[in-house]
């Protein structure tokens, strides 16, 4: 499955085969994915677009390892995600993987620079907060480390879960509608950002969205249709 | 109507909540243990005064040492109360060679009223009566030994030959400490016409009433009313029951204090969960007032919800506790053997009420701030968090508390001491928790990632975490201050009763008798013996002026000016007295000087330099008051109320009474060194003795089993608290996953969080316990030189942290478990 017009990276960061994800509701059973194929490679930007209820975060759950699939395959820099337990899938996440969320999920009762300096504290890093400094200077925030969540507007929220999203360098940075919550100029703003983190680190950006424009900064996008995969229909 | 329903309608819907379910349970068990304690002490009151009309063998009665005038019966008899006759007097009955002092009641045949009089036959077959018909007796075992008689045989008592009828095994004796003994029971007309009532006898006389009580408290009004005869008085349940009734007074007391704190306890786990009740709410209510419900219809709604959820709460806390206090009572009844006593239910009624009180005091603050919540914080959420400085209120928790730590202290010290106490916890449990998390916070960066995320975690909830410190404080000291004083104040009721209390009372011991007397006793195996000095005088006159002309506010004091007098004298200071004002006397005094006790200084409105004349036989001596004592009453010790210096009054005309401990067997021994001095009266005090340490004995028990409830109530103000976290901690644990957290980390994390805080309490209520117990043992308990005891109060500590630590992961067992995926699903 191909999307955009940019040569193709080799190595595959993502292999997905054939994975299917299915629940069982009080009306019986429920084909929430059918049957996904496709692949995300190295350094890639890759936009997964689609309306509510099309599968799109049951999808990137199931990318990051945050949850397995019914059947099929999820290959995440080379480890079959549904061949490792929960607690195997958890070290993974902290060694290979960043996340930036809608709802920022910043804890409240920490500062932006503690927030930053959390993956580092669970990898028992000791120069986390060195590390947490330079990444919040690096989204433009270095003024208000002491800042609490409270403190900050909405565009800054989201900088600075960027920030501990790219603090620790993952391969893979999962970004579930990182504009949703903000307004239009903010939100140009923070995806600049987030693409520029993306190019200087050579981290592969795999985003999911129902905003268009975004999508199309992506290299690649497919979009979700009941759970199916579908090459993007770009306008003219 | 509406909202009612609408009400009940959103309690069905929000039950599954863990804040509701902690509301309810801290309700149920705030009612459960004061209607519990409530219950039982109602009941143990009404069974004291049951059992006291036992001992009086009616309900009340009247005594004088000359015949009751005839209205005193008649009243009685008009009200529809039944009448007895009774008088008593020692003598002297013979049986051949034999001779013995007897302590004699003669009885009419309607005796007793209450209580049980058991006989034995000749063939030791025993049956319940009532008093000897004409020309019988019945008498004890030690006058059968003394007489050398067996049951059937005859005895002259009186001048008259009377058939023993059978041997006295129990009766109803007055409650007196002080009763003459071996002890006879003859018929009341026999002894009238043998004279040994007429005048100039020393019979003292009875008319004992007994009925329903409302005709029993008419006829009390009249006699306390009436003109009783010289030297007559009322006799009383409660003044019959004085040392059972102390032994009952101090259990009361601390079983009321730990039902005081487990209620409190409840109020704070309380207000935990109504306060994340209130958060979870204000999403809701925001959308409702934006909807247009009236801030007036939202407060109904809530109190309607809440109301819901109290009544039946109350309702169940009201059916345990009258299950448990009818548990109890089945182990407590026995102290009150044959006492028919109803189960009570307005305490336990009364309690719900504390119950509903303490759950609208804690509860009410944050519903009232939830009500508030304007519409526009349907749009933005911080609007619906205004914070204030100060809100008025905040104190109706304070206000509620200390209404409940009042109501049920009892006493203004008490009260005062408690609520400062909990107040100074509380404020140094916040103040060293938030010290601890300050230094925890800056040791925490260079430790294990576990250690750092504990800290991290007690330090995002700053707030919460000191709360529940605090918390956690207040329950742990309210369990230790019990652990600390229950064991001291138990020990202290053992030690007043050890194992050879003088069992024995000697009477009219005279000087040349003394040096024998001491050394017979010591052949038999007595030990512990005591002998103090007895004269019998009368009070005469206060500072020159003649009792009769004054005046006293008190009117005991006309009848106790109108009794015999017991004076005494020593050089040492009696054990269980202590001098409150002025000195103990001085070697050979120019004047003569007297102690007086705390109830004689008030009734007379004695001071310091007054002087009081008694007459003593023929002679008088006016003394001048030196000191002041307390006197324990309860110590089963001769105490006086008025003690003369040694060097003035040894000269007065005196007998000795002597207090000795005679092990069980040696009755007998006993019986024959009386027969060889029969002035002597010997009392038996081990009845009264075994019953007052059966009481300590069940009412230790009770301390135990209502500590229970204090233990329960400090794991619910745990799990309020957990319940106030939870959603916060799934949240976080939830994004820990996703960043990478192993389940472990997060274990071992929350169980350093969880220590830590632990620690906090434990270090806090040990130092509480330590001040606040000291403080109640002294003050209030007054247990002698009592300091707790630092090296278990800092294990207790140790053990408080990892009781926590275990509960705490018990409670957080499912977060670590929350699955990563929550957390996209809550966008």
């Amino acid at each position: 499955m191909s999307g955009g017009s940019r040569p193709v990276v080799a190595r595959h960061v993502l292999d997905v085969r054939d994975v299917s994800k299915s629940v069982i509701g009080p009306e019986g059973r429920l084909d929430i994915l059918s049957n996904v194929v496709m692949q995300v490679s190295e350094g890639e930007s890759f936009a997964i677009v689609g309306a509510s209820g099309s599968g799109k975060t049951t999808l990137l759950g199931l990318l990051a390892g945050l949850d397995t699939p019914t059947h099929g395959s999820i290959q995440l820099d080379g480890h079959a995600l549904e061949t490792l337990d929960e607690e195997a899938r958890a070290d993974l996440r902290r060694r290979l993987v960043g996340f930036v969320f809608q709802s920022f999920h910043l804890l409240p009762a920490l500062t932006a620079e503690q927030n930053v300096m959390l993956p580092l504290e669970l990898e028992g890093q000791s120069d986390a907060r060195e590390k947490a400094h330079a990444a919040l200077d690096a989204v433009g925030l270095g003024s208000r480390r002491k800042h609490y969540p409270a403190q900050l507007s909405g565009g800054e929220q989201q900088r600075v879960a960027i920030a501990r999203a790219f603090v620790h360098s993952p391969r893979v940075l999962f970004a579930d509608e990182p504009t949703g919550n903000l307004d239009r100029r903010t939100g140009r703003h923070v995806c600049d950002l987030l693409f520029a983190l993306n190019r200087d680190h050579q981290t592969t950006l795999v985003l999911v969205t129902h905003d268009l424009q975004l999508a199309e900064r992506c290299v690649r996008s497919v979009e979700l249709q009941e759970g199916r995969l579908a090459p993007l229909e770009r306008p003219a | 109507m509406k909202i009612l329903l609408l009400a009940l309608r959103t309690l069905r819907r929000e039950w599954h909540l863990p804040e509701l379910r902690t509301l309810a349970a801290s309700l149920v068990l705030a009612v459960v243990a004061l209607g519990v304690v409530a219950t039982l002490t109602t009941r143990m009151e009404r069974g004291v005064l049951a059992s006291a009309a036992e001992l009086i063998g009616g309900d009340v009665g009247v005594s004088a040492p000359e015949t009751i005038p005839a209205p005193f019966a008649q009243m009685g008899e008009q009200r529809g109360l039944s009448v007895t006759r009774t008088a008593s007097f020692p003598s002297v009955a013979f049986a051949q060679q034999q001779s013995q002092l007897l302590d004699v009641l003669a009885t009419d045949t309607a005796y007793p009223l209450r209580g049980t009089l058991l006989i034995a036959d000749a063939r030791g077959q025993q049956r319940v009566t009532h008093g000897p018909a004409p020309g019988t007796v019945y008498v004890d075992h030690r006058a059968l030994v003394g007489l050398q008689r067996r049951v059937g045989d005859t005895v002259q008592l009186g001048g008259r030959d009377l058939r023993i009828a059978g041997e006295l095994m129990q009766q109803p004796d007055g409650g007196e400490l002080v009763a003459m003994a071996p002890r006879a029971l003859m018929n009341l007309d026999d002894a009238d016409r043998a004279g040994l009532l007429g005048v100039g006898s020393r019979a003292r006389h009875y008319v004992l009433l007994a009925g329903q009580p409302a005709a029993v408290q008419s006829w009390r009004s009249w006699a306390q009313s009436a003109t009783l005869p010289q030297g007559g008085e009322l006799i009383t349940p409660e003044q019959t029951q004085e040392r059972m009734r102390n032994a009952f007074d101090r259990s009361d007391a601390f079983l009321r204090l730990t039902a005081l704190l487990s209620a409190l306890l409840s109020g704070v786990a309380i207000a935990l969960a109504s306060q994340r009740y209130a958060r979870r709410k204000t999403g809701e209510v925001s959308l409702l007032r934006a909807l247009g419900t009236s801030r007036a219809r939202v407060f109904g709604l809530l109190l309607g919800t809440m109301g819901g959820l109290a009544l039946p709460a109350a309702l169940i806390g009201v059916a345990l506790a009258l299950l448990l206090a009818q548990g109890a009572w089945y182990f407590a009844s026995q102290l009150f053997s044959g006492v028919p006593t109803v189960l009570p239910v307005l305490p336990s009624l009364a309690a719900a009420g504390m119950g509903i009180a303490v759950l609208v005091g804690f509860a009410l603050p944050p519903l009232v701030r939830l009500a508030d919540v304007p519409p526009v914080a349907v749009f933005r959420a911080s609007m619906a968090r205004r914070i204030r400085r100060f809100d008025v209120l905040y104190l109706i928790p304070a206000v509620v508390a200390l209404a409940l730590i009042w109501n049920l202290s009892g006493s203004a010290k008490l009260a005062g001491i408690l609520a400062a106490s909990l107040l100074g916890v509380a404020v140094t449990a916040g103040l060293l928790a938030a010290l601890l998390l300050w230094i925890a916070r800056r040791i925490a960066p260079g430790g294990h990632p576990a250690l750092r995320l504990g800290m991290a975690a007690l330090a995002r909830r700053r707030g919460l975490s000191i709360v529940q410190a605090t918390a956690l404080s207040m329950g742990l000291t309210a369990l230790l201050l019990l652990a600390v004083v229950a064991p001291a104040l138990l020990d202290g009721w053992r030690k007043e009763l050890p194992s050879d209390t003088p069992n024995w009372f000697v009477l009219n011991l005279q000087d040349d008798q003394r040096a024998d007397f001491s050394k017979a006793l010591a052949r038999i195996g007595a030990n512990q013996l005591n002998m103090m000095p007895l004269a019998v005088g009368k009070l005469t006159a206060i500072n020159g002026h003649p009792i009769d002309s004054l005046h006293f506010k008190d009117e005991r004091a006309k009848d106790w000016s109108d009794r015999q007098l017991r004076l005494s004298w020593s050089d040492e200071l009696p054990p269980a007295n202590t001098v409150i004002a002025g000195q103990w006397f001085t070697p050979h005094p120019a004047q003569a000087e007297v102690s007086v006790d705390t109830m004689w200084r008030d009734m007379y409105a004695l001071k310091l330099g007054d002087t009081m004349r008694f007459d003593v036989g023929e002679g008088q001596i006016d003394a001048r008051v030196t000191s002041f004592r307390h006197v324990d009453w309860t110590s089963f010790r001769v105490n006086f109320f008025l003690m003369l210096d040694p060097t003035h009054a040894s000269a007065l005309p005196h007998t000795w009474l002597a207090s000795f401990y005679l092990p069980h067997g040696h009755t007998e021994a006993l019986a024959a060194l009386s027969r060889d001095d029969p002035n002597l009266s010997l009392v038996d005090v081990d009845a009264l003795l075994d019953r007052v340490r059966d009481i300590v004995q069940r009412v230790t028990s009770a301390v135990r089993w209502v500590l229970g409830f204090s233990l329960l109530a400090g794991a619910l103000v745990l799990a309020a608290a957990l319940a106030t976290s939870g959603q916060e901690r799934r949240h976080e644990a939830a994004l820990l996953r996703t960043l990478g957290a192993r389940r472990g980390l997060l274990r071992i994390a929350a169980a350093c969080e969880f220590a830590m805080l632990g620690l906090i309490a434990g270090i806090t209520a040990a130092l509480g316990a330590m001040i606040g117990g000291w403080w109640l043992g002294r003050s209030v308990f007054h247990i002698k030189d009592f300091m707790p005891q630092p090296l278990p109060l800092a294990w207790s500590a140790l053990a408080a942290a990892v009781l926590v630590m275990l509960l705490g992961l018990a409670g957080t067992r499912k977060v670590t478990h929350t699955p990563p995926m929550r957390l996209l699903r809550a966008e």
